[in-house]
């Protein structure tokens, strides 16, 4: 029985270190074979509409990316002959990334969040300007999202992202958060901040993060933390005061209508209320809460806009909130006092009779 | 013959008109209480619940505001019944608030407090009753101004800026607050809890009450009605 197991793993071994040998081996073949034309830096396609289609590929061009150790047939598997009569179908990730596979790529199915997402149905019902796999993280030089160098990472996921959505990204280029990341400022969100990597839905879905009663929501994931708000001298109560306000209550209630937070603030386009383009700069109050209040004029500017009748800052409100609270509790202990008085009177009255 | 002579002799106190009033009312304050309290601690879970109950902030504002504008429709009709027909004439001239009231209540509050030897001879309604009915009436008035400023706040802000409109909520909230505050402690009292009542006066309900009890607790008004003959 010994014997046998031993043979088996000696057998297993030399597998293993064979395969070891051989793999790299294989590699290179191809390698080899592919960059006999793919090599050549002037080797370019044509395309009818006369745009220029960069066929320039070498061993470098997956150095230092997650696919490394891949070679060229590990991910165009449908080539089989050298060369290709026809071109190659577009890469599908699919066929390494998923739960379970051998190839040694992340054990996960996060990835199929995508094929739900408003892109992945995209692409489902034909539109071929959808953005596969690789149109957002990049066909060779496909980096980890922390590495800077990632088409995905926190500094460079808008730019990929706005190869596409070239008005959204002019518009938040120059949005505060836009200017703060662009700053280095990393706490800012990106686009995948706010509606998600994957799982992007369209903002009409109930299913998005960006979901009309799932703004606040998503906004006080930053706002809402001190922690977070407090390095940059942002008051984190904005939420509790929109939650606590006619819109608010609103909104937690499942109304659509009603304002949300980007509904005065913005989209795209959030801007301090200092500067003259922002929604909520005072000036610019009227037009913002006209769109859903007609014939709103600089009255709807005069006070506080997110107001807490609890805070002391609020003034004239946290004054007049806190009388109508003693005269409330003076005028039970009154009504109190007053109904104890007068049984006890009573019984002296009858007594007395 | 003792049990019959004992048996209760009773008069009437509140008309079938006003009972009707009196009801009408009773049931708008309870709608507009639970459907605003409702919106002002919905964070409380039991608010929530009433909340979609009602169907939403949607229905429940329209609830809250049908119910309104039949309370300020009461007010209207009880406001002309008491200026102009025969009966509403005289109870206001009844439950007119004069400088006795005070007087009553000052001595009122002597002789329970174990300084004064007469308790005050209370006419049809004494300052307890008058400080309920004054207190109700005024209170709806208030609210309603408040609630329309709310109601119309586009119109409103027009003319008032926007943190008069969050000073408006804050008073229209503590207003119906107040008004509940009063209205339940004092009911509790003056109907349900005084000894001379308890459980409770059948008034609202019958309209009558027993002779004996206006005669201890509204001397005044027992004397007039046994000069008028009417006991």
């Amino acid at each position: 029985m010994r014997g046998k197991f031993l043979a088996a793993g000696i057998f297993i071994a030399l597998g293993v270190v064979a395969q070891g040998f051989w793999t790299p081996a294989d590699a290179k073949v191809s390698l080899e074979k592919c960059t006999i034309c793919h090599g050549k830096p002037e080797f370019r396609k044509i395309l009818v509409d006369g745009k220029i289609r960069d066929l320039f590929a070498t061993e470098d061009s997956l150095k230092g990316s997650v696919h490394e150790k891949k070679t060229c047939v590990d991910c165009h598997f449908d080539v089989s002959e050298i060369p290709h009569r026809q071109r190659p179908k577009r890469v599908t990730c699919t066929h390494c990334h998923y739960k379970g596979n051998a190839e040694g790529a992340p054990q996960s199915d996060a990835y199929l969040e995508y094929f739900g997402s408003v892109h992945g149905k995209a692409i489902a019902k034909g539109n071929t300007k959808a953005p596969l796999c690789q149109d957002c993280h990049g066909s060779h030089a496909i980096f980890k999202v922390k590495d800077p160098g990632s088409h995905v990472s926190r500094l460079s996921v808008a730019e990929t992202c706005g190869r596409c959505h070239i008005e959204i990204y002019a518009q938040y280029k120059t949005s505060i958060h836009g200017v703060a990341l662009a700053r280095g400022i990393t706490e800012a969100p990106a686009c995948t901040g706010c509606h998600g990597e994957h799982k992007i839905y369209d903002h009409k879905d109930p299913k998005s993060s960006v979901y009309a009663t799932h703004v606040a929501e998503q906004c006080s994931t930053c706002h809402a933390s001190v922690l977070i708000m407090s390095k940059f001298g942002i008051e984190a109560e904005q939420v509790a005061t929109y939650q606590n306000s006619f819109h608010g209550v609103a909104s937690g209630f499942g109304s659509r209508t009603v304002a949300n937070c980007a509904s005065c603030h913005g989209i795209h386009d959030i801007r301090p209320p200092e500067d003259p383009l922002s929604m909520v700069n005072p000036k610019n109050v009227p037009t913002t809460c006209g769109k859903c209040h007609p014939g709103a004029n600089p009255n709807f500017a005069l006070g506080k806009m997110h107001v807490d009748s609890h805070s002391k800052e609020s003034g004239i409100i946290y004054y007049t909130a806190l009388f109508f609270k003693y005269l409330t509790i003076g005028t039970m202990l009154a009504l109190i006092a007053h109904i104890f008085l007068d049984m006890y009177g009573r019984t002296r009255r009858l007594r007395g009779e | 013959m003792s049990e019959e002579s004992r048996s209760p002799v009773t008069v009437e106190r509140m008309s079938f008109l006003f009972r009707v009033q009196h009801m009408l009312l009773m049931v708008s304050l309870l709608v507009l209480a639970v459907t605003g309290f409702a919106l002002m601690y919905h964070e409380n879970w039991l608010a929530a619940a009433v909340i979609r109950f009602e169907g939403g902030v949607m229905f429940r504002g329209i609830i809250h505001r049908s119910a309104a504008v039949f309370l300020m429709a009461q007010l209207v009709y009880h406001a002309f019944y008491m200026l102009f027909s025969r009966e509403g004439k005289r109870e206001l001239k009844e439950v007119w608030l004069t400088r006795r009231d005070f007087d009553d209540f000052l001595q009122a509050m002597r002789f329970n407090l174990g300084m004064g030897n007469e308790y005050p001879r209370f006419g049809r309604y004494g300052y307890k009753e008058k400080f309920q009915y004054w207190g109700a009436t005024t209170g709806v008035f208030l609210i309603s101004v408040t609630g329309f400023i709310l109601w119309a706040e586009n119109f409103s802000m027009r003319f008032l800026p926007k943190f008069v409109l969050d000073l408006t909520l804050i008073i229209h909230g503590y207003q119906g607050l107040l008004i509940f505050v009063v209205l339940l402690f004092w009911h509790l009292y003056i109907v349900h809890l005084h000894p001379s009542v308890f459980p409770m006066n059948p008034a609202w309900l019958t309209g009558k009450v027993d002779v004996e009890w206006l005669k201890e607790e509204h001397p005044a008004e027992y004397e007039k009605l046994k000069g008028e003959g009417v006991i």
